[in-house]
């Protein structure tokens, strides 16, 4: 099929995303480096007849966006993570609730307020537990302009299918970076929505919370026949609170398990110039460009044989492959912009405690140089 | 064409971003690869701002300059230059604002230091400020001469409202004119 070239940055990327994956609803709080998405989300909806609203604050974005999601349609907030440190508790309602809604982080320095205009990768872990309680989130990370793209797509599809929130990770740096990039057609993307399940039957058949253990809720759009009661407390199959002990087992269970149990539609990675590598580096996001720069020059100017593993997906983490590679692999340099977030998951996915790291948290990204010199001290 | 690496430099709020802009999208349009990145302070307004602009034909993963390889630097503002200079390639020319920027000494022995007040061009001669960014864009490339010059007019002027356009016109030919005499 055709693409479509466009020059422009990260957020912009992922608003147009957003829009093309027949999002109707934002609403959000401008936060730097993410106001951009809110910016052109709002020139956009209201052509097509969806709406953009900018909220008083971070934590009624969120409600706001969980509403709309609540209420049948595609639904967006947008932030960077002191937004995120502020949307945590209604991120968990969504989890309880089982309401669809991708949500994007932009990363700047933290903690707290941080270095607003600077890149960081340090909302990684923060991104698999916002909230208190038990749940299993859906995490993507961005590496490249076009990913800014589809994996926003990509990421309101996982919401429709797993009917929970998506955290969609940019950077500072692929936020604001401006240059090509190459999309897939309108079309295409049209064609890859697929909508949330709906219930068919007789009204007085349904039961939203009675999905099979691996599956999620069947939340249908309101105001359509179907009555149902929404509510963070523990609940049984037609949405009520319960304490009953079987009934609240199984519904946290029934969380972890409809994402446990489908991982294979979920994970996705770039294995780069690993085939005949001898030394494994692991990074994701925008760090991933100045790793494969790095691997270039090692390459040709130092004889040094480096390959790149970049999970695109972050939560569930490719714990599988990651095992495999740890095997294969004896020099494993993980690479990230926090103190070792990720790390951890890599040794514990391959169950070995000698990976080395490099890391940066001071709000600049790594230059190719500083991963070079890092690689050939292994 | 080789790598271009050039760098804008000035303070929040003076509009230095667009003309990296400009030149990434012609760039592309001319069939290769551009990037454009900006970092700034959280002051937004009046904190050092610095945009990298990388041309080339091949593709380009890293998206800012490396220390270095800067082979053209333009600063209205003397934080911003005395910040960013460090990562200009020996030898290589950097055009500065007289008014508010200066340049040490050693400065001079170590670069090829170009003073053409940019400001006061926009300002006086174009009459109005924020047609500096295209007057920066000129002296850019009539220096580098990395863009075909139609081409970048071109790119410029889809960037800017259809009422503007005559005046950015004339900030580009002042830019030009200036910096081709200052090349002399």
């Amino acid at each position: 099929m055709s693409t479509r070239e466009v020059i422009t940055s990260g957020n912009e990327l992922a608003a147009r995303a957003a829009v093309d994956a027949g999002c109707k609803f934002f609403a959000g709080y401008p936060l730097t480096p993410s106001s951009e998405i809110m910016h052109v989300v709002s020139d956009l909806l209201p052509t097509i007849g969806g709406a953009a609203i900018q909220m008083e604050d971070e934590i009624a974005g969120v409600a706001a966006a969980i509403g709309a999601g609540m209420s049948g349609v595609r639904s967006l907030t947008a932030t960077s993570g002191p937004g995120i440190s502020l949307k945590a508790e209604n991120l968990g309602l969504a989890q309880m609730t089982e309401v669809p809604l991708v949500v994007i982080n932009v990363m700047r320095g933290g903690p707290s307020t941080g270095l607003p205009t600077r890149v960081a990768q340090g909302d990684v872990a923060q991104a698999k537990n916002p909230s208190h309680g038990d749940y299993k989130s859906i995490t993507v990370c961005a590496g490249t302009l076009e990913e800014c793209y589809t994996e926003t797509v990509r990421a309101f599809n996982l919401a429709d299918r797993f009917m929970q929130p998506v955290f969609v990770l940019l950077d500072e740096t692929l936020g604001h970076m401006h240059a090509k990039a190459t999309l897939p057609s309108l079309e295409e993307v049209q064609a890859s929505i697929v909508p949330r399940k709906t219930f068919d039957g007789a009204p007085e058949d349904y039961l939203p919370y009675g999905a099979e253990q691996d599956q999620p809720a069947v939340l249908n759009p309101m105001f359509q026949g179907y009555r149902y009661h929404y509510t963070g407390l523990h609940h049984g199959p037609d949405g009520f609170p319960t304490e009953e002990i079987e009934t609240c087992r199984l519904l946290i269970d029934r969380l972890f398990r409809k994402v446990d149990e489908h991982k294979d539609e979920i994970e996705s990675n770039e294995e780069y110039m690993l085939d005949d590598a001898d030394v494994l580096l692991i990074g994701y996001g925008s760090a991933s460009l100045a790793i494969k720069e790095a691997i270039r020059t090692l390459r040709e100017e130092h004889g040094i044989k480096a390959g790149l593993f970049r999970p695109i997906t972050l939560w569930p983490s490719p714990e599988d492959r990651l095992y495999e590679l740890g095997q294969k692999f004896d020099k494993v340099l993980s690479i990230e912009l926090n103190q070792g977030q990720y790390l951890e998951e890599v040794q514990r996915s391959m169950g070995r405690r000698d990976i080395q790291k490099l890391t940066k948290t001071n709000g600049r990204p790594f230059s190719p140089a500083d991963i070079i010199e890092k690689v050939k001290e292994l | 064409m080789s790598k271009i690496v050039m760098r804008f430099t000035g303070v929040g709020g003076q509009g230095v971003l667009l003309a990296g802009e400009i030149f990434a999208a012609a760039k592309i349009k001319a069939g290769g690869y551009g990037v454009k990145t900006a970092t700034y302070t959280s002051q937004v307004r009046g904190g050092p701002t610095v945009v990298d602009i990388q041309l080339d034909d091949k593709e380009i993963w890293y998206p800012y300059a490396i220390d270095g390889q800067v082979d053209f630097m333009l600063s209205v503002a003397d934080k911003s230059y005395q910040l960013f200079k460090k990562g200009v390639r020996e030898g290589a020319t950097i055009v500065v604002e007289p008014n508010l920027v200066s340049p040490t000494d050693e400065d001079r022995k170590k670069w090829n230091i170009v003073e053409i007040p940019i400001i006061t061009i926009a300002k006086e001669e174009v009459g109005n400020v924020i047609t500096q960014s295209v007057v920066a864009l000129a002296i850019a490339n009539t220096f580098t001469k990395a863009l075909d010059e139609d081409l970048l007019i071109d790119t410029m002027l889809s960037k800017v409202p259809a009422k503007v356009h005559e005046v950015n016109k004339k900030a580009y030919e002042l830019g030009k004119k200036y910096a081709l005499e200052a090349m002399k």
